[in-house]
């Protein structure tokens, strides 16, 4: 298969970027978009064309969450419930044109042509996205028993990969999805209960203040989520979020 | 770090008060379309007009009114400063334009939220402002008023020389007009802004309030004006389409197992407002 | 070099206890003082940074992606293994010390096996209390599901994803600690040297590293009293592997240049159960769950015409009747059928394809059938069984696996050797410690499906918080340690001189050509069987590509700029040291134990054949300078509670 495509790119964080067009031949139906990209840039390596293209990949298996791409108006490409890793070149047409660019966020600053800054997700889950307990000291894993529906859910939940496919599908880059999946697998266990009225105002007053936008129920990160992740998980964060406003044994301490 | 949590407001919190003066609309909505309906009982807008006084008059009603315009407001206001903020997110767009599946009615809310601002403001202008004595409309007053108010004879006869009423004057002679033709034994209706004023010179200290049901009449025969409203009242449902479960998922009361009956829900209640609304006009304009 | 393990004395079941009454500590006041690297943010480098963190001291934590989520730890699928005998099946620290030293074909350290089943349960939990998701049953108590290699169910597992919620576990828990300032964060920064300075005593010691910041290209240097490796294996040097394209043995390798010794380099494991290749452009291989093999049966065509036929794509495997499927992992192995070790099954697999017995498109493949388990469980119970799993292996081979058996084939997956360490898993230099897949000490020469989960966890929360402690007791008067010390310029001054030597180069071949080549060499002579000749041939190849890679490798862009393609070319130079000494180590080590397979050394009906009396022993390597041979030294193993016997997956 051949395609033309065109990359955005961008030297560094201040470099001002632009879309390149670049043509890649023979590619095989069974190679992986990275994989279309790894030939491509052997090929620019080789005949001296261009630095290389850059873009963040690791595990290749949809699990790390490091790779992340807006191939043609959808992150992740045009699959559903993928990553860019697991995209294949067989969901395309041969002699498609790509469009590929970076995800697009004022909380995602672009560092190198399509290798964005999440830490701002670590932040996130900084502030709060943890159950604090230190190690050692815990009681026997099956003195709390929990429903199996309940630790389904939660699990649901806590498949987030934390890619970003979430902010970057949503016209307003907004975070609820990865905050919700995180506040709703967290808020699901009785051992994430103790903490669960504080980590959510936590986690989204950090969430604003990195500068993700807010939640217009538009819910294009549902669709665009390669783990699947639902709505409902953004409901549960709202309505621990309600409950935090309305709790009344919290001692407003920082 | 007291006074931060007091100016800044959560993202949440933000988008919660757009829900929650948005419940009180939805609710309205459901209430105008309820008392639309009886325009169309064939009592020559006895029902209709009955309850458009009570509205008109009722102390309880001005308050819900403030709070409905209140309610509006806010609404507006904070969707379209959230609008705001959240376009300041995304610096730099996407070059190719979003193909990710998401509900039309949702990703236009706001278009179609702007779109309804202005018909609003024609749909006030239609009715609402003539009730503000902003726009010429149609009025009615109430029989038992006239009946109970003094009559200016000055107004309505010349008098010769003697002080002898002789015969009717201008005005009495529209007087006479329009008092004649009253069919109604409650009101006298389907009055102009010219009737009004007349009726005024001659009686003294009565009250006129705006005849919506003739009103209505006489927009919704002109089916240029049927075919906006229906264009309107398409824009209302896109609009709840989106705004009805999106209120149960900001307020969290969403999930696995309710999320298709609120769903929908929002189907119904979207048709039902849209159909409810869409009868009355045609009702009218075909003369039902 | 002196390796002395440093055992504690007493029977095997008190030795730990006794080690943690005994070692010295630091009081919480001096803990603010110290200072403490950790490279690497997997589930022994994030559970360590975690657990140091919390107790006090202060760590600075690196890695090489934009996030400590990203480690590879996060793609283990399956499970991890403690022994809670929740099910009743009479499964206890006795039994899972002895499985995982059996499995390891008695070439595992008998006090280290038994510290990691004894705190296994800990580690479980643990991580129930920071909210991982763990299976459970209708009556909300933890599930298990079984493993190869064991007897019991005691492999406690999250869906496919254990390894994910697991190290965002151990992620929450360092985050915590983060955001408590005890911890410091350093994404996208890789290591590039290993800092030694002398104490006053002459005593060399590991004082700090030199990072590359992948973001800019500078190179910044970090001091502290100790430093723990936790940068995972060196899988990648087979170049495909299960491992992540970010995964690599530099860190590890660059120590060992420093001085710490390199422990049984040799023990590579094969899965058995990858999806096959499929073509050259191919850029890592993707494992399905060992768990698969609770419910599939492996199987190949009876008759040579069949699977030439399957090969050639005119017949499929469903035309393949009942009678003329070979199900020969159940057939050689009926104690343990489908389910015998990794290293058994990989072999078993190579050997039915290379007798010609083959399928897909390459040959290289053989059949994993759901159909049996779908009839007997129906699709509904399978799918929310392995659901992801198969959704996986569809997404990637369009095909559907609920209606055609899979096609899997062995892949390079985990390396059983690393950095030596003793039993406080401080390796030969003071104060470089190793902890999870870095190191080399629990698993012997054959790792059980669910356990590197357990050994990373177990020496992050519970090993060397203590063992650590032990080390820092009595540095509490040394002060911060400056990055001015002249030792940080000679380190910087290195890497940078690698650097430059590298881009000056401009040769005509792309870095991932080499690596390619390099693979191709290893996998074929290092690979799952090797003999005296296939080795030989292998250093000869090698030695001849690294001259060429020196000479014609093209890395592009400049040193100060995020450059990936530097990266990888430094990663690779050292691959081609450390594939030497796979080598060297594999041709030394005359026998076959786990998942080191000398076709020399085989039984009659082609089982491994250890040779306890000659190589009952860790062959730890000592580096000699570049392109010398490496010095051997043995640490002899003991077994004194295990009864060591042949390995016997039959009956």
């Amino acid at each position: 298969m051949n395609f033309t495509l065109h990359i955005w790119r961008q030297k560094n964080a201040a470099a001002k970027g632009k879309f390149e067009t670049y043509k890649v031949h023979d590619i095989s139906p069974d190679c992986s978009f990275l994989e279309m990209l790894d030939i491509l840039n052997e090929q620019l390596i080789h005949d001296k064309i261009a630095h290389p293209v850059c873009f963040d990949n690791d595990c290749r298996e949809g699990i790390c969450g490091m790779c992340g791409l807006y191939i043609n108006g959808r992150p992740h490409g045009n699959d559903d419930g993928v990553t860019t890793c697991q995209l294949h070149m067989r969901k395309f047409r041969d002699g498609d044109e790509i469009w590929i660019e970076p995800w697009r966020a004022k909380a995602f600053p672009v560092i190198c042509d399509l290798v964005v800054d999440r830490s701002a997700f670590d932040k996130i889950i900084q502030a709060g996205g943890y159950i604090s307990v230190t190690t050692g000291g815990v009681p026997d894993a099956n003195c709390i028993p929990i429903p199996k529906d309940v630790a389904d859910r939660a699990m649901d939940a806590a498949e987030c990969i934390g890619c970003g496919a979430c902010v970057a599908a949503c016209k307003n880059a907004s975070a609820m999805l990865f905050v919700g999946a995180k506040v709703a697998h967290l808020s699901l266990l009785p051992q994430g209960q103790p903490e669960a009225r504080q980590r959510v105002k936590k986690m989204v007053m950090k969430m604003d203040e990195l500068g993700f936008g807010s939640c217009t129920n538009i819910l294009a990160c549902e669709a665009e989520c390669p783990k699947q992740i639902k709505r409902q998980n953004i409901a549960r964060l709202n309505r621990q979020f309600i409950a935090s406003l309305f709790d009344g044994n919290r001692r407003d301490d920082d | 770090m007291a006074h931060e949590r007091i100016v800044r407001i959560h993202s949440i919190s933000k988008k919660l008060l757009v829900g929650l003066f948005a419940s009180f609309l939805v609710v309205f909505l459901f209430f105008h379309m309820s008392a639309n309906l009886l325009i169309l009982l064939h009592d020559d807008g006895a029902a209709y007009t009955a309850f458009c006084h009570f509205m008109g008059t009722n102390p309880l009603v001005k308050v819900a009114e403030v709070a409905l315009f209140g309610s509006f407001f806010i609404h507006i206001v904070l969707a379209s400063y959230l609008w705001l903020c959240n376009r300041r997110k995304r610096p730099v767009g996407y070059h190719k334009r979003s193909r990710t599946r998401t509900a039309a009615a949702s990703k236009l809310a706001m278009i179609t939220g702007s779109l309804l601002l202005i018909c609003l403001v024609f749909h006030f202008y239609d009715f609402y402002l003539v009730k503000m004595n902003v726009v010429e409309g149609l009025y009615m007053v109430k029989l038992e008023e006239l009946n109970n108010s003094d009559i200016n004879e000055d107004a309505i006869w010349t008098a010769d020389e003697e002080g002898e009423y002789k015969e009717f004057t201008e005005t009495g002679l529209r007087w006479f007009e329009i008092t004649s033709k009253t069919n109604s034994d409650v009101w006298l209706n389907n009055l102009t802004k010219e009737d009004t004023e007349i009726l005024q010179q001659v009686y003294r200290n009565i009250n006129t309030e705006p005849d919506f049901y003739h009103m209505a009449h006489e927009k919704f025969t002109k089916w240029h004006i049927v075919l906006c409203y229906l264009l309107f009242f398409a824009l209302v449902g896109i609009h709840i389409r989106h705004g009805f479960e999106s209120l149960f998922q900001t307020f969290g009361l969403n999930n696995r197992r309710y999320a298709p009956v609120i769903k929908w829900c929002g189907i119904i209640y979207t048709w039902i407002i849209c159909l409810g609304f869409s009868t009355v006009t045609l009702g009218v304009f075909f003369g039902l | 070099m002196n390796l002395d393990a440093k055992i504690p004395e007493g029977p095997l079941a008190e030795k730990w206890t006794r080690y943690k009454n005994s070692q010295k500590l630091v009081n919480p006041a001096n803990k603010r003082k110290l200072d403490i690297i950790v490279a690497g943010t997997g589930l022994a480098g994030a559970s360590a940074a975690a657990s140091l963190g919390a107790l006090g001291f202060h760590v600075d934590i690196f890695c090489i992606q934009d996030s400590p989520r990203r480690a590879h730890s996060i793609a283990a699928q399956g499970g991890i293994n403690a022994a809670k005998n929740y099910q009743n099946d009479g499964d206890s620290v006795e039994r899972l010390f002895r499985d995982t030293i059996k499995g390891g074909d008695y070439r595992a350290r008998e006090a280290n096996v038994y510290r990691l089943a004894e705190v296994s349960g800990d580690i479980i939990d643990q991580c129930v209390a920071q909210g991982v998701p763990f299976a459970r049953d209708y009556s909300g108590m933890l599930d298990n599901r079984s493993f190869g290699g064991a007897q019991v169910s005691r492999t406690f597992y999250a869906r496919g994803q254990t390894g994910q919620q697991l190290l965002l576990g151990a992620y929450g828990a360092l985050s915590r600690e983060i955001n408590r300032g005890s911890v410091t964060l350093h994404t996208r920064c890789e290591m590039e040297e290993l800092v030694l300075i002398k104490d006053d005593n002459g005593v060399e010691r590991a004082r700090g590293i030199i990072v590359r910041n992948l973001v800019s290209g500078q190179l910044e240097r970090y001091a502290a009293h100790a430093v723990v490796l936790a940068t995972g294996g060196y899988g990648n040097v087979y170049y495909l592997s299960t491992n992540a394209m970010n995964s690599n043995g530099s860190a590890a390798w660059i120590c060992h240049k420093k001085g710490a010794a390199f422990a049984n380099p040799c023990y590579v494991q094969i899965h058995p159960t990858c999806i096959p290749v499929h073509g050259d452009y191919q850029s890592k291989l993707t494992l399905m769950s060992e768990s698969l093999r609770n419910d599939g049966r492996i199987w190949v065509p009876k008759k040579k015409e069949d699977a030439e036929a399957l090969r050639r794509g005119e017949k499929k495997a469903t035309d393949i009747a009942e009678e003329d499927r070979d199900y020969y992992l159940e057939k050689r192995y009926p104690a343990f059928g489908n389910l015998v070790p990794r290293d058994v099954a990989s072999r078993a697999a190579k050997e039915r394809c290379d007798a010609g017995y083959g399928v897909g498109p390459t040959g290289l493949a053989v059949y994993l059938d759901f159909a049996d388990a779908i009839a007997r469980l129906g699709e509904r119970v399978i799918r929310q069984k392995y659901g992801n799993l198969f959704q996986m292996y569809q997404k990637i081979t369009d095909q559907d696996p609920y209606h055609t058996p899979m096609m899997i084939y062995p892949a390079v997956h985990y390396t059983m050797g690393g950095l030596w360490v003793d039993y406080e898993l401080q390796t030969t230099i003071p104060g470089l410690f190793a902890a999870g897949e870095a190191n080399f000490s629990d698993h012997g020469a054959n790792r059980l499906g669910a356990s590197a989960l357990m050994q990373g966890l177990s020496d992050g929360y519970f090993v060397l918080p203590y063992t650590l402690q032990n080390y820092l007791a009595d540095q509490i008067t040394i002060g911060h340690i400056s990055t001015k010390d002249t030792a940080f310029d000679e380190a910087e001054q290195a890497v940078r001189q690698r650097e430059e030597k590298l881009l000056a180069i401009g040769g005509t071949k792309t870095v991932d050509h080499f690596h390619k080549a390099l693979g191709r060499i290893m996998w074929e002579y290092v690979g799952m069987s090797r003999n005296e000749q296939s080795l030989t041939t292998a250093q000869e190849q090698i030695d001849r590509l690294e001259e060429e890679f020196w000479k014609d490798v093209c890395v592009p862009g400049s040193i100060e700029s995020f450059n990936p393609e530097m990266e990888k070319a430094l990663r690779l130079a050292d691959y081609f040291e450390l594939a030497r000494l796979i080598t060297a180590d594999a041709l030394h080590r005359k026998e076959s134990c786990g998942g080191h397979f000398r076709t020399e050394s085989q039984t009659d009906d082609g089982e491994t054949m250890r040779d306890d009396e000659n190589f009952m022993y860790v062959a730890a390597w000592e580096y000699q300078g570049h392109g010398n041979k490496e010095i051997l030294h043995k640490e002899p193993l003991h077994y004194e509670y295990a009864k060591v016997t042949t390995r016997n997956y039959k009956s």
